[in-house]
């Protein structure tokens, strides 16, 4: 538990001290967001323009997080825990970043779009957060093997984006539906379906990373 | 192989030609519902070699036969191949009978999505040469078939013009015995063109295998 502890710390401070990853992914959603809102700003684009600025930052800042390890990425696996759960910190650490750049996004997305994002906020939490989870576990996993396989960076969007795409989907219903102010219950089957993907990806990526990571 | 070769290609003649001139025409779409006979039989090919994709690529992260590994990257060629055919002759049937090229249909974005995901994989394949790419490949050919439960049930919360199976039911055929016979040729010459085509890109990667092996040796 300790050494997870100490891998997690290990990634946020280094982000801390660098911010490199949020500022990136950070500064690419708030412009995808205004790009997007440029160009149509009613209350029904807020739904997929949210989800599409996610997506994209995601790709872009999932790669970076195994370029930072790749020179020493051997020191990382030596460390005393099974190879999935050195997943799990990677995932845990990304899916921070992730959710700091969606807080960092919503005061936008509400003056963009349309302000029921700022009232149906704790509603909301729910597809942000389930959302997340499973853009995380899939952009560290395709992230782990883009890199290892020392491919281009622009690989993993088009990995990625085909793989989310059902999440994607989901997240931009139930948002819509909150958004619209229907009660969570209308939202149920986007919402499971989010838990499903999110329980199929991280137990797939726990168990797969092993064999993106070995030499 | 070459038997098979010339099996498939036999059978793909027949099939062919029953499905143009014997087969009875659909009262309602008319003459592109013979589209049919080449539509149904190249999806359902492109699931078999998505299968064989899966199941080569779990059998070479356990067993590490480069076997496996050449099973695997010649069926998601040909499964490209196959889904690209699906998607196509769907696009073509679907502007003549609906009137629309596409529609945001479960099954139509499944193909779609999975189309993506195999090209993706053989990007891996063509960038990343060797036992580098092979372990890739085979994480991104288990991840491919474990999307497509989820892809499915997110689109159907899209909605649908296309028919429900009309074949593969449990209470049976719903197709006229005059269409259903020319189908099963045809998905016979199909299935049976995919295995002769599998094994032949099997032998090929085969050689190319023991050729960089050997030149490896030498330098």
């Amino acid at each position: 538990m300790k050494a997870v502890r100490l891998l997690v710390g290990k990634d946020l401070l280094l982000e801390w001290r660098g911010r490199e990853i949020v500022s990136v992914m950070g500064l690419l959603a708030l412009l995808l967001a205004i790009v997007l809102g440029a160009t149509r700003s009613g209350a029904d684009a807020a739904p997929s323009a949210m989800w599409v600025t996610y997506a994209f930052g995601a790709t872009l800042g999932f790669a970076r997080t195994f370029v930072i390890e790749r020179d020493h990425l051997a020191g990382l696996l030596l460390a005393p825990l099974d190879r999935g759960l050195i997943f799990l910190t990677k995932a845990l650490a990304n899916w921070l970043g992730l959710v700091v750049v969606q807080v960092l996004s919503l005061p936008l997305l509400g003056a963009l779009f349309t302000e029921a994002i700022w009232r149906h906020l704790p509603a909301l939490a729910l597809p942000l957060l389930l959302g997340g989870i499973g853009l995380a576990a899939v952009g560290t996993l395709l992230g782990a093997l883009v890199v290892q396989a020392r491919l281009r960076e622009a690989l993993l969007p088009i990995l990625m984006l085909p793989v989310v795409l059902p999440l994607v989907i989901a997240a931009v219903g139930a948002t819509a539906g909150i958004l619209e102010g229907l009660p969570l219950r209308a939202v149920g089957s986007e919402l499971r379906l989010l838990l499903a993907f999110d329980i199929i990806f991280v137990t797939a990526s726990f168990l797969l990373f092993e064999y993106v990571v070995e030499e | 192989m070459r038997v098979l070769l010339f099996l498939g290609g036999a059978l793909l003649l027949v099939g062919v030609a029953w499905a143009l001139l014997v087969a009875p025409i659909e009262l309602f779409q008319g003459a592109p519902q013979r589209i049919m006979y080449v539509h149904v039989p190249s999806v359902i090919t492109a699931y078999v070699a998505l299968l064989v994709v899966f199941v080569g690529s779990v059998l070479y992260l356990s067993r590490r036969d480069p076997r496996w590994d050449r099973l695997a990257r010649s069926a998601a060629e040909l499964g490209v191949l196959f889904v690209s055919i699906t998607l196509l002759s769907g696009a073509i049937w679907g502007r003549a009978v609906w009137g629309a090229w596409w529609t945001w249909d479960a099954r139509l974005t499944t193909t779609l999505v999975l189309w993506f995901i195999y090209v993706g994989y053989l990007m891996v394949r063509a960038w990343a040469p060797g036992v580098r790419g092979a372990s890739a490949a085979a994480v991104i050919g288990i991840v491919g078939v474990l999307d497509i439960p989820v892809i499915h049930w997110s689109a159907r919360i899209l909605r649908t013009l296309h028919p429900q199976p009309t074949v593969f039911r449990v209470e049976g055929p719903a197709l006229p015995a005059g269409m259903l016979i020319p189908l099963l040729v045809n998905l016979a010459a199909f299935l049976v063109f995919f295995s002769a085509l599998l094994l032949l890109r099997i032998g090929q990667e085969r050689t190319l295998d023991a050729l960089s092996e050997a030149l490896e040796e030498d330098a």
